[in-house]
């Protein structure tokens, strides 16, 4: 027994002396039909990515009925082979607001779904991923729903966490699952201002060290998506999901008036969307520098290095804003 | 995390329940949007069919989505087939066959057709109609052939079923299309062969081949009549264009739709979507008529630029229906630019930001129709142009253009009513400095706006806004000619009787009984009386021991002095339970001014050394009931004093008054020292232990007017309080130290340390 005990010592201290491991590249997959373009199954293959988050459905309530339902389910093009899946459910936070929400029933209906996607696409799984802006009120719903789908799923949970949940976890509480995704991005409020609503260090630097402190192990979810935030007359009229910005460059109805801020010379469909003469684009977008910003500042305030370092999320349209070796260079910091 | 992206659905139509609306919804999850302050009702002078289609912060004005997708052809449906059947079956049962679950009464007939044998349902119908005539065995057997698609266009899905989500099922019977095409070709009854020529395009979009549909249609287009059968074909036409990618045609025909079939405004405006600039240049040069290029725009308008879709048709079709509705739209957006608020700026800084929000290319062209009295109803564009000028500070054109209205216009009692809101907007923008000349411009208005209109009712009128924004306007004129008292009365702010001038001046103004008309129509409004602030003072007079005079002001409060207490304000328990003091038998109910008077006497008995100790206990029981922390928060609360559950629900003066319990504690040191046993003084040191517990709970969180985020839980729940130690250093032998034991847990545990 004494022996044992030694050796454990032996080994922790070994352990310690080694330097941590890093984390490994992986992605969201946010679209609702699965089909990777060569340049993303180019980017998989080079960054030996092994496990991919792919956005199942969401769940919202019902308008008419006021009932959960799964909304947006993924339809898969591509077969998924090589890859290991981890289905992702986003829930609206209103359905945890619901006070009449039936929470068994709701966690045996989601994986129900899930394991219904997975058998009509022969899809393994081992782990999945609750996805759900919690608050204050919803918390106990959510809590008790996250428990209930613990049991019911008898797969290993992981669960997103906002950046307030981790200064604040003794109010919001903490989901009882194995691993959370620490989400850096939506940070500030989507405005009509000069700010950047995906990332603001100002505002990651209120919470950054609060990390240490946070009692779950954190995977860490970092953005590489751009938008356009459309306004008129001053107000927010939409968020413009994968705008172009050469192509508004190269578009005579747009003119770039300030750094990432287009206004509409004259009206036009553009994407199926009505630009009218004089609506302003804000287009918020993350750079390579913002990233390694983000990396090295987290860097310095966790005291585990995360399994994986997820971005959000995989489309070619956001890869194109990024050199080769990229993420490689991203995990390097850690 | 937050975005989920829309699929692309196909863009379908009327009875495609499988299709719901929501998704439009789905792009983002702040559903932004905005809600809209309006002075001008677009159900005035607009057609009804156009009410879905009125600036609305939901989808739809008025309804939201659509949700009559299977639902709003029924009536015309039934009404068609009794002119065909010619009363041969009557109204309740056409409605049972074509709008409800006839299917096995169909079924069984059309089986009964065939072979002649009878059963329970044959006999049923029997005895009701006349089986044998051809027309009804034509619909009946028509019937059979609809409710075939019908099962696929009005498929229901569980939504937590994936294969149901995913794919619904289509009709893949190519033959049995086929047979349908031949029914069409063969019957020679228009009225039949119009409706299979519309089942044969519809089965065709419910099928694994929808293309077929444009093919038939465009052999037999010409000589289906242009009935309402006609465009939902074409809509169903419009929707398999946009699912070939074809969208200057579906958008085209969609257009057309919209044009010319009401019913179907809702469907085709919600699917009209372009995805490019030169999908709708292409759209636009289909369009072979003035009909048709004005239809486009007037579907283009609903989603973007009413004004360009405006002079567009007025340009080609200055009498075009549509115009008007897309008039409210333009007008109602207008109104959403406009700046409401007064609070640090004077109603001509107000105005001069609301005419540099209207675009002066707007006013230019809504006051271009309105002279040119070439429109359907010219006394819309009239009152558009009128408010326009308004809005834009041009206030004798805006009086011309509403004269000019008013002697054309249909009379009804919202058209009256819009009017003479909109002059009366018009007149009070005149006003840049009150004087009696001009205060009597506006007088019968605003008692009709404030007394008479919330009577009335009438429906849609949107007067509300109006109500709002001449308190605003009044009170910034007032603010700006230094007239402290008329400012509060149409523009009230919670700490104004703070300030005891204020209170005094604003009692001098309501008592004052030589008011002036405005004066008068103030005071009316007003939500503050004379009872309140009386009210309001007894209670401040009281949390300042001023007893008779707080009995002095309660007298005066009307029937407020008359309120009881929901429990005994007497009453001094070990723990501070409302609920259990509320629910206690009570003997005796007291009134507020009941508690006064009790109160005076009581000091009286103290002051002249009656029983001391007993009256000093009940006075710091009284003293702490009418705190936060005591079961009479009733006493406090008031019109002016606010409502509310915690302290934070009051502004600072209020709360420093309701949470601070030193007076309570000042009798209740004056009944320790005047106890006579320990029982007594063990029960002062408590009461005392009470005031200091309450003391640290106001400094702790009530004095910080902290977020909830931020109230850091450090679990400190009490403290050794001075009453605490007292209390077992001296008196843990008494009875009422065992009572404490038991009912207050923090006392246990700081004594069990």
């Amino acid at each position: 027994m004494k022996k044992l005990i030694l050796c454990n010592v032996i080994l922790c201290f070994f352990i310690s002396c080694q330097q941590q491991e890093q984390p490994k590249i992986s992605f969201y997959y946010w679209k609702t039909i699965f089909r990777l373009s060569p340049k993303e199954k180019k980017t998989l293959t080079e960054n030996k990515v092994e496990r991919l988050y792919i956005r199942y459905f969401d769940v919202d309530l019902n308008p008419q009925t006021g009932k959960p339902f799964p909304r947006t389910a993924i339809q898969f093009e591509n077969t998924t082979s090589g890859l290991e899946i981890i289905p992702v459910v986003y829930i609206k936070n209103r359905v945890m607001l619901d006070k009449k929400l039936d929470i068994l029933d709701l966690a045996k209906k989601t994986n129900s779904f899930i394991q219904q996607i997975n058998s009509k696409n022969n899809i393994a799984i081992h782990e999945i991923q609750i996805d759900c802006d919690w608050t204050l009120e919803s918390k106990d719903n959510y809590m008790r729903f996250i428990e209930a789908f613990k049991k019911v799923s008898a797969k290993k949970l992981s669960a997103t966490i906002r950046l307030h949940q981790i200064k604040y976890f003794k109010k919001t509480k903490i989901p009882n699952v194995d691993r959370g995704v620490l989400m850096y991005y939506n940070m500030g409020k989507i405005a009509v201002d000069s700010l950047n609503s995906i990332y603001d260090q100002n505002i990651a630097n209120r919470y950054l060290a609060s990390l240490k402190n946070y009692p779950l192990p954190l995977n860490i979810a970092l953005p590489i998506y751009s938008w356009g935030i459309h306004i008129r007359d001053g107000k927010i009229i939409g968020l413009r999901n994968k705008i172009d910005t050469n192509n508004l460059k190269n578009n005579n109805s747009f003119v770039l008036t300030k750094n990432n801020w287009f206004e509409v010379r004259n009206s036009n469909f553009n994407r199926g969307i009505f630009y009218k003469k004089n609506d302003q684009i804000k287009i918020e977008t993350i750079s390579a520098t913002d990233v390694l910003e983000m990396a090295n500042n987290l860097d310095e305030n966790i005291s585990q290095n995360p399994k994986e370092i997820i971005f959000y999320d995989l489309d070619e349209f956001n890869l194109k804003n990024y050199e080769e070796g990229f993420f490689k260079e991203i995990i390097d910091r850690f | 995390m937050k975005k989920a992206f829309l699929k692309k659905l196909l863009i379908a139509f009327s009875s495609l329940a499988l299709l719901v609306y929501g998704t439009i919804y789905a792009c983002a999850d702040g559903d932004w949007g905005w809600s809209f302050d309006s002075n001008f009702t677009p159900e005035t002078f607009v057609d009804k069919s156009y009410s879905p289609l009125f600036l609305s912060a939901d989808f739809f004005y008025g309804i939201g989505y659509d949700n009559e997708h299977t639902t709003r052809f029924n009536e015309e449906n039934i009404k068609d087939w009794s002119t065909y059947l010619e009363g041969k079956i009557n109204e309740k049962d056409l409605a049972f066959f074509l709008a409800d679950s006839s299917s096995a009464d169909v079924t069984n007939l059309v089986v009964h057709y065939k072979n002649g044998k009878s059963n329970k349902l044959v006999e049923k119908w029997n005895k009701k109609i006349n089986l044998n005539e051809s027309k009804i065995k034509d619909f009946l057997s028509f019937l059979n052939d609809a409710q075939i698609v019908e099962t696929y266009s009005t498929q229901k899905f569980d939504s937590w079923n994936y294969d149901e989500t995913v794919k619904h099922e289509s009709l893949s019977d190519g033959n049995w299309i086929k047979s349908m095409e031949k029914k069409y070709n063969d019957i020679k009854d228009p009225f039949l062969k119009n409706r299979y020529w519309f089942l044969v395009i519809k089965a065709d979009f419910y099928s694994d081949k929808p293309e077929k549909a444009i093919a038939f249609f465009n052999q037999t287009q010409k000589l289906a009549p242009k009935n309402t059968l006609y465009y939902r074909a074409l809509a169903y036409i419009a929707g398999i264009e946009y699912k070939q990618k074809n969208y200057a045609k579906s958008n085209y025909l969609y257009s057309q739709v919209f044009d010319k079939c009401p019913t179907m405004r809702v469907v085709s405006a919600y699917c009209f979507h372009p995805q490019e600039q030169k999908d709708w240049q292409q759209s636009l040069s289909m369009a072979k008529t003035d009909d048709e290029k004005a239809a486009l725009w007037a579907i283009q308008g609903y989603y973007n630029d009413e004004e360009k879709a405006i002079a567009e048709i007025y340009k080609i079709q200055p009498k075009n229906q549509h115009l008007d509705y897309l008039l409210t739209r333009l007008i109602n957006n207008q109104e959403n630019k406009i700046d409401k608020s007064f609070k640090d700026k004077t109603v001509v800084e107000n105005k001069k930001r609301i005419k540099d929000s209207i675009p002066n290319s707007t006013i230019n062209l809504v006051s271009q129709i309105a002279e040119s009295d070439k429109t359907s109803k010219p006394y819309l564009w009239n009152a558009a142009a009128g408010y326009l000028e308004t809005l834009n500070g041009n206030y004798k054109q805006a009086d011309k253009n509403f004269d000019k209205a008013e002697s054309k216009m249909p009379k009804s009692e919202l058209a009256n009513d819009q009017i003479r809101l909109l002059r009366f907007v018009n007149n009070l923008s005149k006003i840049d400095q009150l004087k009696p000349e001009n205060e009597k411009t506006v007088l019968v208005d605003l008692s009709w706006l404030y007394f008479e209109l919330p009577q009335k009712a009438i429906e849609n009128f949107r007067y509300q806004n109006a109500t709002e924004w001449s308190k605003n306007y009044l009170a910034a004129l007032y603010r700006n000619q230094k007239n402290t008292i008329m400012t509060e009365i149409f523009n009230h702010e919670s700490g104004f009787y703070d300030n005891e001038k204020q209170l005094l001046d604003m009692k001098a103004f309501l008592s004052k009984t030589n008011k002036t008309k405005m004066e008068q129509i103030g005071a009316a409004i007003y939500e503050i009386k004379l009872r309140d602030i009386n009210y309001f003072q007894g209670v401040k007079a009281t949390f300042e021991n001023k007893i008779p005079e707080a009995i002095s002001f309660m007298n005066q409060s009307d029937n407020m002095q008359k309120t009881n207490f929901y429990g005994n304000p007497f009453l001094g328990n070990i723990k501070d339970c409302h609920d259990c003091d509320h629910q206690a038998a009570q003997k005796k109910k007291y009134s507020m001014l009941d508690f006064l008077t009790i109160i005076q006497k009581m000091q009286d008995n103290v002051s002249k050394g009656i029983d001391v100790y007993n009256n000093s206990l009940l006075l710091g029981n009284a003293f702490y009931n009418i705190t936060h922390f005591g079961n009479g928060r009733l006493f406090y609360e008031g019109n002016i004093a606010g409502y509310g559950s915690t302290p934070d629900f009051f502004r600072d003066p209020i709360r420093e008054m309701i949470t601070n319990c030193s007076l309570a504690q000042a009798y209740y040191q004056k009944a320790f020292l005047a106890a006579k046993n320990n029982e007594q003084r063990a029960k002062t040191q408590y009461m005392l232990a009470k005031c200091e517990r309450n003391d640290f709970y106001n400094k702790k969180y009530y004095s910080q007017n902290l977020s909830s985020w931020d109230i850091q839980d450090d679990k400190t729940n009490f403290i050794p309080w001075l009453g605490f130690k007292t209390l077992k250093a001296n008196y843990s032998k008494t009875k009422y130290y065992r009572e404490i034991i038991n009912e207050c847990g923090y006392f246990k545990t700081y004594v069990q340390r």
